[in-house]
């Protein structure tokens, strides 16, 4: 059985998507994470033109991320304030993403940013996690852990505008948090990620954020960013396939069940050191297609 | 005298009452690409006249042309260690998809005029294939330069199966009838077609007919594509709204 995608005006198997959507769900709810950064390639090795992956990737994180800020908006662990701060940059990042991003595809250098900046992030991340996850794994049970720094913040309160994040327990300006989400957004538009895998260490390292806030502030910022990511992509590039998303969201939330209930089975440092090794599989994946011989020397697309 | 004239009347009026030609209709005047869209079979039916023997003594070739399209084509090299595209060259004027069918290799068919006049092949489709930069421009392009693009773009359609050259998919019913299978791929843009079929015997051309084809987006597809290419704004919203609803349903499904 096939079905012909709308926008990506290709026939594709709806199993395979189903399916595909159901294992990144499994490991985004196994390790906590989006999954966008895992879809997005994953739709590219399948045939999907890379604009539209990063599209339609965009409207699913959406999608996706709803029951998590629920959840989290329940729970009252999201800080409105800063994740205020955190949309507005993002909206201005993402615009300037969607700017970036329709000027590649015009000149058709697009496909090779998008596996660039994958290569970039996913070895950064992934060369991090494991060494964190080896680290803690190998270090003797009884030695002391590490004592939590003091949570200075005294540069970010110095610098202008400063001002009093009450559920967060910080006093500072709230210009980094709108940096950060200006940072985020442009990946957010440009690789088609929700971004929480840069946004999560950074508000707890550098904004020094309570961990209780971090994820849910950071899945609210992700869930208004996408959704205006979204609506640029859909108008700058019609690059959005509706069909396709919901395709994937629908095994996408099965998986998402399942992986929480193995997440569980599974030690912490265990957990990341998995996740690590599938995020440097997929880095490696891209490089070789950027760097081995291609099988055709030119590349043709209808416009 | 006037006996030869009378048998030369007579051989001229045979012969104008049986002039060989060919007529041919579609079973499907439109193509609809609907959501499980994965190609369409067409059949093109048709009749020859004035020719005895059909099946053993003539030659058909049946070609259809996609709706001009344009295409972007550019090579891969090698920069520092990555393989990225280089200059865009702009393809136009050649149709989005181009299939022809014939009893026997076209070459052995036609002359190769007629095989350019009446563009039987692949090979004899007119298109250019400038750079983009010089192309908004219109300083000419080095022809030489622009000719490797032209074959670069003939090989790469050709393997996506947009432009096919088939021996094949004729055959002969009773007496003057013959039927041509034609495969249409998933990937075929949608537009107005021409189908047209010559008829051929010793080389010489004997007749030619044609007729066109209408494949069109229709259903839930073609809403979804004109939402999203007219009214882009409204069409995002909407992706959002349907994201958010989805997530929702999903989220009170598995709620504990």
């Amino acid at each position: 059985m096939q079905i012909y995608l709308p926008i990506a005006e290709m026939p594709v198997d709806p199993f395979i998507i189903v399916m595909m959507g159901g294992a990144v769900g499994f490991l985004s709810g196994m390790f906590g994470v989006g999954g966008g950064f895992l879809m997005t390639p994953l739709l590219i090795f399948y045939g999907i033109p890379p604009a539209v992956a990063v599209g339609t990737e965009a409207s699913q994180i959406v999608a996706s991320s709803v029951s998590g800020v629920l959840a989290h908006l329940k729970r009252q662990t999201v800080d409105f304030l800063m994740g205020g701060f955190l949309v507005l940059g993002g909206a201005a990042g993402a615009l300037v993403g969607i700017l970036i991003f329709r000027y590649l595809r015009e000149i058709g250098q697009v496909e090779i940013l998008i596996s660039l900046s994958y290569v970039v992030f996913l070895g950064l991340i992934g060369a991090l996690m494991l060494t964190e996850s080896l680290r803690t794994l190998l270090r003797s049970p009884d030695a002391k852990p590490r004592r939590r720094r003091h949570r200075s913040v005294g540069w970010m309160a110095a610098m202008p505008f400063a001002m009093r994040f009450r559920r967060s327990q910080l006093y500072i300006s709230p210009i980094p948090p709108i940096i950060l989400g200006f940072l985020v957004g442009v990946l957010a538009a440009i690789m088609g990620v929700g971004g929480g895998f840069i946004m999560v260490p950074a508000m707890l390292y550098i904004l020094k954020l309570p961990t209780n806030i971090v994820v849910g502030t950071s899945l609210f910022q992700i869930i208004f960013v996408t959704a205006i990511t979204t609506v640029l992509h859909a108008t700058a590039n019609q690059t959005v396939d509706i069909v396709l998303s919901l395709l994937l969201l629908s095994g996408g939330v099965i998986g998402a069940q399942l992986g929480a209930r193995a997440g569980v089975k599974l030690k912490a440092e265990h957990l990341r050191a998995l996740l690590a090794l599938i995020v440097l599989a997929v880095c490696a994946r891209l490089l070789v297609g950027l760097v081995a011989a291609p099988s055709s020397l030119f590349i043709m697309e209808a416009f | 005298m006037k006996l030869a004239l009378a048998a030369l009347f007579l051989m001229w009026a045979v012969s104008a009452a049986g002039a060989a030609d060919i007529a041919i209709a579609l079973t499907d005047e439109r193509v609809e690409v609907d959501t499980g869209f994965a190609g369409a079979h067409l059949t093109l039916f048709g009749a020859v006249t004035g020719v005895e023997n059909p099946a053993e003594t003539i030659d058909i070739i049946s070609v259809i042309r996609g709706p001009a399209s344009k295409f972007r084509i550019r090579r891969l090299e090698k920069k520092n260690l990555i393989w990225a595209p280089g200059d865009t060259h702009i393809i136009e004027g050649a149709p989005g998809l181009y299939l022809t069918n014939a009893t026997r290799p076209i070459t052995d068919i036609a002359t190769l005029p007629d095989q350019a006049s009446y563009r039987l092949g692949a090979n004899f489709i007119e298109f250019t294939a400038d750079k983009a930069a010089e192309a908004a421009s219109g300083i000419a392009a080095e022809p030489a330069h622009n000719e490797l693009y032209k074959n670069a773009f003939l090989t790469e359609i050709e393997y996506q199966g947009l432009y096919q050259d088939r021996v094949g998919g004729v055959s002969f019913k009773k007496g003057a009838l013959f039927s041509i299978k034609v495969d249409l791929p998933a990937t075929t843009p949608v537009g107005i077609y021409s189908v047209a079929v010559y008829l051929y015997r010793d080389g010489v051309l004997l007749g030619q007919d044609s007729a066109a084809l209408n494949v069109n987006k229709v259903g839930v597809e073609r809403g979804i594509y004109d939402l999203a290419h007219q009214q882009p704004v409204s069409y995002g919203i909407l992706c959002v709204v349907l994201s958010l609803l989805a997530g929702w349903v999903a989220s009170l499904a598995f709620r504990k």
